[in-house]
């Protein structure tokens, strides 16, 4: 008995002290891991790489926080602990800073940049001349308006996101770990009166070491390298989906030319980039566009269903035109070779919504390609469908007009159709020569550029329903691309001015696509499996390699719940149509969507939208020919790594390093000193001296 | 194995196995392959017994074996210090041929 209560005694007092025991990491008290971190990645094409690289075990730099341009002179070429980690403000991440610290990289071991909430005037890295070399201008067509010779597009772009840098980029937000960072330079690195800083010093390191290099070519031939005990794969092509829905639905397994088919294509482009991996937001280079369509698509599908016009039109949203057009360059590729349901031959006409939120008068432009239409036939169908376009705003308070001077077309989808064959075509866009766009292709481009403001005492669901006046605006635009749209398909002309887009659901996808895309209205029309891509923050626009991007799935998702009907069909019936007499997989695709919570009740009123909404592969034509070296399609591939990190510790100088190596050597070889004479000399040293005792007594 | 130990003639026909590179009774292919790790260990573990003891009869026999197997040893590690210096400078310029002749390619470098 009093053996068991003491066992039991025993065991709680383990257990209690188990409970009350802490451990402590020594890595713990040395490093402070930073965690909200966006590093710069690598990028290849046919002849060059991009982007960032740091060596394998990552880049530790003495922290330098930089006060001006002239302050540069201290980590380049005054500071005494070099290499320096360069903590910039981002009203000094401009091309002059970062072009110097490249120039003197063995003094930079990094640079952090410190990104605020608000954007600064105007800031762009994406080249001047976006996609100059595989747009539809060249040597051979349209030489003098080839490489922005007559137009500018982006004349603020500093191309620093094409540019090469050996140490690694990482961006910081302004939140207490920036904080954290500069009182730590503060407290250790500020040079006192003029005298060295002291060592300890308040350093950081930068893990983002890629794995591919030199240039596409390069890195997919060592990707198919069987040869090496563990193969690895260092890069991988960019590429993801295009999402094209028609008002008459296509046969998805019947390819090529269709006879006595003529189609009106309405475009616009879903992707966007920064000069940070991933952070792309895109609100005026891509959202204002797909948006508009979207909105557009909506406000034909009565009319359509009521009286159906003469040509087809089909609604495509392109992926990963930021990198030399891959989303249209792989649909025209498709269309020649007889991959696509319809033809070159086919297509009667193209309008493709470019940037059109940020208006800088009240006019929107039409751009239109000057060398084709030196054909008579092309310039009579685009005098046609300018016609068409500006007869629709009738009463909304702007107006369409046709740039002045003959200019190129703006970087658009429509350049890579005309690069097949001369098609009749419009990009409308609120510039009309240089972007007004002042932060193209970077991470400022976002809500606030769009003056997306909501008052602010509304919850985030009364933010949902709001309607912005941005939302007015591009429900306008709608409703003028929805009717030209119309008209230029053949539709009834008596019909034309009941087509109006919605401003509700215009301000729902906004608020969705640029603030949060976790709302109830994104829950209700996405799919049960898919409802875990919604965040509490905007979706990125960045094209990536996983083909698996947010913003493809949620314009499939919202084009067939816009364009298609729902259905009374049953979650299994929605997976195997054919089984039913009326419903079949090949003209139409089956999606089960999640619905809206009715009032009173916790479960979703899911059901069956039934739309002629297909998903097609936008991966560019280079990798399915094998020619990664080519000219004439993309050739862009993302760079693969084993991780990416961030942290800060203080740093001892090199002497006393050395120091302590030496002196742990030296102890070492003393010991082994110690250690051979005591083991020569042992029966000396241990020998006993007594003699046996003698029992003497 | 200890060469204290072995009697001279074993010691000869030890000395021979090595600088022919029989490991067997017959030919092995591996043996000329492994040639210059072979010609290093008959130079280091028989010289002592070739130079440095004094004379017995099958000495001169070691000696001659033990000379040309350094001799052999001299030039594969010649052969083979001008080929790695040169592929490892050259290695990155030569693109592909470079990439299919290495076995490990290093990551994010040229």
């Amino acid at each position: 008995m009093g053996l068991e209560s003491s066992k039991w005694a025993i065991i709680f007092l383990v257990c209690w002290l188990y409970k009350n025991v802490s451990c402590n990491s020594v890595e713990q008290k040395i490093y402070v891991e930073l965690n909200n971190t966006v590093p710069c990645v690598r990028l290849l094409n046919a002849t060059h790489q991009i982007g960032c690289q740091s060596s394998i075990s990552g880049d530790t730099g003495v922290i330098h926080v930089l006060e001006s341009e002239a302050d540069l002179e201290w980590p380049l070429s005054k500071g005494p602990n070099p290499p320096y980690m360069v903590l910039l403000e981002s009203s000094l991440f401009t091309r002059s800073i970062m072009m110097k610290m490249k120039n003197e990289s063995n003094r930079v071991a990094g640079v952090a940049v410190v990104v605020p909430n608000t954007s600064p005037p105007e800031f762009s890295p994406h080249t001047t001349c976006p996609n100059e070399n595989t747009g539809v201008y060249s040597d051979n067509y349209g030489p003098n308006l080839a490489h922005c010779n007559t137009t500018v597009w982006n004349p603020r772009g500093n191309g620093l996101s094409y540019e090469e840098f050996d140490f690694p980029v990482f961006s910081l937000k302004e939140d207490n770990e920036t904080e954290f960072i500069k009182q730590c330079y503060l407290d250790h690195n500020r040079a006192v009166n003029g005298s060295a800083p002291q060592y300890p010093l308040c350093a950081m390191q930068l893990f983002s070491h890629m794995h591919a290099v030199t240039n596409t070519p390069t890195c997919m031939r060592r990707n198919d390298i069987n040869f090496s005990i563990n193969p690895e794969m260092v890069c991988d092509p960019l590429g993801d989906y295009n999402v094209w829905g028609s008002i008459r639905p296509y046969n998805d397994t019947v390819f090529g030319h269709k006879e006595n088919e003529s189609v009106v294509i309405a475009a616009a482009r879903l992707d966007s980039r920064a000069f940070f991996w991933e952070v792309s937001t895109g609100a005026e280079g891509s959202v204002s566009g797909f948006v508009t369509l979207l909105a557009a698509a909506q406000a034909l599908r009565e009319v359509t269903h009521a009286a159906p016009p003469t040509r087809n039109i089909l609604f495509a949203f392109f992926q990963g035109e930021t990198f030399d057009y891959i989303g249209s360059s792989r649909m025209v590729y498709d269309m020649e070779n007889g991959k696509f349901v319809i033809d070159l031959d086919n297509i009667h006409s193209v309008l493709e919504i470019g940037q059109v939120a940020v208006h800088s008068g009240t006019n929107l432009f039409l751009h239109s390609d000057p060398v084709s239409r030196r054909n008579n036939t092309v310039n009579d169908e685009v005098k046609n469908l300018v016609n068409n376009l500006q007869s629709s705003t009738a009463g909304l308070g702007f107006l369409l007009v046709e740039p002045n001077v003959s200019q190129p077309l703006p970087p658009s989808s429509l350049q890579r159709f005309l690069r097949a064959q001369p098609i009749p075509g419009i990009v409308l866009a609120d510039h009309e020569s240089a972007f007004n766009n002042r932060y193209y292709e970077s991470f400022y481009d976002n809500a606030a550029n769009l003056n997306l403001t909501y008052p602010s005492d509304l919850s985030p669901e009364e933010q949902l329903e709001f309607v912005t006046d941005t939302a007015k605006s591009l429900t306008d635009v709608a409703t003028v691309v929805a009717r030209a749209l119309y008209k230029q398909a053949g539709g009834d002309e008596s019909l034309v001015n009941t087509i109006k887009a919605d401003p509700k659901i215009v301000t729902q996808m906004l608020y969705g696509f640029l603030v949060s895309s976790n709302n109830s209205w994104f829950q209700a029309v996405m799919a049960p499996e898919l409802k875990n891509i919604l965040k509490p923050s905007p979706p990125e626009y960045y094209v990536g390699v996983a083909m698996s991007s947010t913003p493809t799935r949620l314009v499939q998702y919202l084009l067939a719940n816009l364009t298609g009907a729902a259905t009374n069909l049953t979650q299994s019936q929605c997976q195997k149509p054919d089984e039913l007499p009326n419903e079949s997989r090949q003209m139409y695709s089956y999606l089960w969507v999640q619905g809206i919570v009715p009032p009173n009740s916790t479960e979703r009123d899911s059901f069956c939208v039934r739309a002629s909404v297909r998903l097609t592969k936008a991966v560019s034509p280079a990798f399915e020919l094998g020619e990664y070296a080519s000219k004439d399609y993309s050739t862009w591939t993302e760079s693969r790594w084993k991780f990416i990190k961030a942290r800060i510790f203080l740093v001892a100088s090199r002497d006393l390093e050395m120091l302590t190596l030496g002196v742990g050597v030296a102890v070492l070889f003393t010991s082994l000193l110690v250690t051979y004479f005591i083991s020569t000399k042992a029966d000396v040293l241990f020998s006993s001296t007594r003699e046996p005792a003698s029992a003497a007594y | 194995m200890n060469l204290e130990r072995l009697p001279n003639e074993e010691k000869l026909t030890l000395c021979r196995k090595y600088y022919l590179g029989k490991l067997q009774m017959y030919v092995c292919v591996w043996g000329f392959a492994f040639l210059p790790f072979l010609w290093l260990v008959n130079v280091v573990w028989f010289f002592k017994e070739a130079f440095v003891k004094p004379t017995y009869t099958e000495q001169l026999q070691i000696k001659t074996y033990v000379k040309r197997s350094g001799l052999g040893l001299l030039l594969w590690v010649a052969v083979l210090t001008t080929w790695i210096t040169i592929f490892q400078h050259f290695r990155a310029e030569w693109g592909e041929v470079g990439d299919y002749l290495s076995f490990t390619i290093p990551l994010g470098i040229p």
